[in-house]
């Protein structure tokens, strides 16, 4: 009886604290019986140059969520900023600019955003869908709905950065893993990700522990803007044509997505890093597998949706026990 | 109705709140419940009012057992639960709050005019002088009561649990409510009447039953038993006898440590004094006599409007918490759950988070030094866990507290202010607390401690300052103190007296 009992509080920490290892593995089982040649290191370079961009968004929102806060400005903000970068590049004809300006406005837009929800004290889904809202429409203007391109004395050295290798690694995998594993250790091993948990789990108690909440909340935003900044360059790289209309759109739901499977609670204070890099991953199989499975595309967004109320509906079931 | 719970057992996770616990009423009695905060009353009433349903155990209505109780069941059966934190809805009108989730109809709309002249011939019966159509948000604290113990009467419930009905009441409201309270008796209605206020209980009640450690203790006739056993009864016989700070010398020093100057706020007004090194001064009033405010204040996480307060480093910025921190002032918040743990957060995190606001100054957390940290605590404190990695959660309402007030120590400050830190948590564990407390004096540290509970200031006070409408109303030394002159300072019953 007593043995059963211990078998059954472990195999319940295992899933715990390691369900995005169980989902990670079962998709991974899924997709190698759908298609044997998924294990082929072209196509898990290929997984990892598609997740990439929204894969190093996503690190940013694994922070704002973990706080108990939500940004849904991530796919206009990042399409603001690197049609501005495009611009930048074309102009000044460095991409050591481009890319410094690129984090510059990434860190803007973050603290744009911080500074509304800390000092503003609006509530962190108004203030996105806010400059959600606006800096799309900036972007637009700019652009009067046609595309930022590339120029030609630019093109071939800027897209290098995102199509080329390293050591066979291509340049975007690099990116997205170095990214996560600076993440990963700023939220475990810093106090700095303490505080964002802390803050998370039970905002008044993290202040009157002396924590400086809207500090904290402020670099949440503008780390989170950074990322953005990178992801924009990226991205700006690897189109080398940003349309002013589409670029960038869906990704806060990819990047929301990717943390929500990724075991990270919705209402902040628990999350791991691992799981958001492993919430990517799974978004990009599941819409492989639906690919190679030959379902209809635009069922994709039901797929996933069905996902991720699968995966919030687990973690509010084991908050219940 | 003639009310009986059988055998009630209740777990909240690794918590026992109620270990096989039987309870009666019967129709036209006040049953005085009894027990420390934590004794499992309010979980035994919840029980009962079917907010959370019982583990083991049977309720029954009448002789009849009734099967998975609900609030909306336990309302059909005229049981009506008056909890002890109000729970009105403030931005609705006083009718709106009676009458809510049982609303008049008149066809598909509200019937507006019949629930405002209900709701007002309810509260005149009742002499309370509140208007139906008030916003609730306009009203005070002991206004709000009054409506809650209205909206009981609404319904004509044959049974009313009250929860600490009279924290907020001066003695003359006290009155009021007692004399509705035998009128309603008289006509067979019964009430649990949960108190800490033995004075209170011996008054109106006629039977007890007491509850220790979520465990039943004894039930009789209050006739039967004078207050010096009832007390023994609360919190047993081995803690009353105890006085913690008698035949040990005073650790009281010349030094001033902490001087407040007029300092201000919203909730209380020109506020002085000094404290020394070594020395226990406690803080005591009703609720809504400013003394929350004044604890969170001297800690800096509300804004004082004037008045300064300043150590042996001068001044000090009291609108930067950090800051205060790092002058020497930790603080014990009050509301465990509010307030203290940070519930996703494992134990060990939970113990060094002040450390890591105000003196950790490396880049990276080491595990080993946070792991010996908590071994540290867990040895002083006495804290009984199993692995430091588990959520703070997991552990007893005592040890949680313990983990809370181990996270200041490790600060090591000069000052500490403790706003009810012994809020909720058994009887053990309280007394573990008032002995840190005096071995800190010991130490050399200085305490504010706030409380509502007059055996924590016997047990610890130098110093004593009752609170009365935001003013300081009393300040009473060791000696010169006993539960009667404290409650009447803070109920301003001593200055209408001397008027």
């Amino acid at each position: 009886m007593k043995t059963l009992t211990i078998g059954k509080e472990s195999w319940r920490n295992l899933t715990t604290n390691y369900s995005h290892w169980l989902t990670f593995m079962l998709l991974m089982i899924v997709a190698i019986i759908v298609s044997p040649s998924f294990l082929s290191w072209n196509n898990i370079t290929n997984q990892f140059v598609q997740g990439a961009v929204v894969g190093i968004c996503a690190m940013g929102m694994s922070l704002i969520i973990s706080a108990g806060m939500i940004d849904l400005s991530v796919g206009s903000s990042v399409a603001l900023i690197s049609a501005l970068g495009v611009s930048v590049i074309n102009d000044q004809h460095s991409l050591l600019l481009g890319f410094v300006f690129c984090l510059v406005a990434g860190v803007l837009v973050g603290l744009i955003n911080g500074l509304l929800v800390t000092k503003g004290r609006i509530a962190p889904f108004i203030v996105t869908l806010a400059t959600m809202s606006a800096w799309r429409s900036v972007i637009n203007q700019l652009g009067q709905g046609g595309p930022f391109t590339v120029d030609k004395t630019m093109y071939a050295s800027f897209r290098n950065i995102a199509a080329g290798r390293f050591l066979g690694i291509p340049h975007l995998m690099v990116f997205f893993i170095v990214v996560s594993i600076i993440t990963g250790i700023l939220m475990s091993k810093t106090k700095f990700g303490t505080y964002v948990y802390a803050i998370g789990s039970n905002q008044q108690a993290a202040r009157l522990s002396g924590i400086n909440v809207n500090r904290v909340k402020t670099l949440i935003f503008t780390y989170a803007g950074t990322l953005y900044g990178l992801a924009a360059f990226l991205l700006a790289s690897r189109l080398t044509s940003i349309q002013a209309a589409s670029a960038g759109s869906g990704y806060e739901m990819d990047a929301i997505a990717a943390v929500a499977i990724g075991g990270t609670s919705m209402d902040g204070g628990r999350g791991k890093i691992v799981g958001t890099f492993l919430g990517v991953l799974m978004l990009r199989i599941i819409n492989t597998v639906l690919i190679m499975a030959n379902v209809p595309p635009f069922l994709n967004g039901l797929v996933t949706g069905v996902i991720i109320i699968m995966a919030v509906l687990a973690q509010s079931r084991r908050k219940g026990k | 109705m003639i009310l009986e719970m059988k055998n009630i057992s209740k777990s909240f996770g690794p918590v026992r709140a109620l270990k096989d616990v039987s309870f009666d009423v019967q129709g036209g009695e006040i049953h005085g419940l009894l027990g420390e905060n934590g004794a499992g009353k309010t979980t035994l009433m919840n029980v009962l009012a079917g907010t959370f349903p019982q583990d083991l155990g049977k309720i029954l209505i009448n002789g009849k057992e009734v099967f998975g109780m609900t609030p909306r069941k336990s309302n059909a059966l005229k049981i009506r639960f008056i909890h002890q934190e109000l729970s009105l809805c403030n931005d609705l009108k006083v009718y709106q709050n009676m009458f809510l989730g049982e609303e008049y109809n008149k066809s598909w709309r509200i019937d507006k005019r019949k629930e405002i002249d209900r709701a007002q011939e309810v509260l005149d019966s009742m002499n309370t002088g509140i208007d139906a159509a008030l916003i609730v948000s306009d009203l005070d604290t002991a206004q709000k009561q009054l409506v809650e113990i209205a909206r009981a009467l609404l319904f004509e419930s044959e049974l009313i649990i009250m929860d600490e009905p009279t924290t907020a009441l001066n003695s003359q409201e006290i009155e009021k409510l007692f004399s509705i309270m035998t009128a309603l008796k008289k006509r067979g209605v019964s009430f649990i009447y949960i108190s800490h206020k033995i004075p209170e209980l011996f008054s109106i009640c006629d039977r007890y039953t007491v509850l220790r450690d979520g465990a039943f203790i004894q039930t009789g006739f209050f006739r039967d038993i004078n207050e010096h056993q009832a007390t023994e009864l609360l919190i047993g016989k081995r803690f009353v006898e105890a006085r913690l700070r008698e035949g040990r010398p005073s650790p009281v020093q010349e030094e001033i440590v902490l001087k407040a100057s007029d300092i201000c706020g919203l909730t209380f007004r020109n506020i002085s004094f000094s404290l020394h090194k070594g020395e226990i001064v406690v803080f005591t009033g009703l609720q809504g006599s400013g003394t929350d405010e004044l604890a969170t204040s001297l800690f800096g996480a509300t804004k004082l409007e004037s008045g300064t307060v300043e150590n042996r480093m001068g001044i000090l910025d009291m609108r930067d918490i950090r800051h205060v921190m790092q002058s020497g002032i930790g603080m014990i918040p009050r509301n465990r759950k509010e307030r203290g743990i940070l519930p996703d957060l494992s134990i060990r995190n939970n113990n060094s988070m002040a450390f890591f606001v105000a003196k950790h100054s490396k880049l990276f957390i080491s595990r080993k030094e946070e792991i010996q940290r908590f071994e540290r605590s867990k040895e002083r404190m006495e804290i009984k866990v199993s692995s430091d990695l588990d959520p703070i959660t997991s552990l007893s309402g005592g040890n949680q507290q313990k983990v809370i007030l181990s996270r200041w120590l490790e600060l090591d400050s000069d000052i500490y202010v403790m706003d009810n830190p012994t809020q909720g948590i058994d009887v053990g564990a309280k007394f573990a607390i008032y002995k840190l407390v005096v071995e800190l004096a010991e130490q050399g540290k200085s305490i504010l401690f706030f409380t509502s509970e007059y055996p924590e200031i016997q047990q610890l006070a130098d110093r004593c300052f009752v609170l009365y409408k935001g003013e300081v109303s009393a300040e009473l030394s060791r000696g010169e103190f006993s539960e009667e002159m404290i409650m009447a300072y803070s109920t301003g019953t001593q200055r209408e007296m001397q008027k």
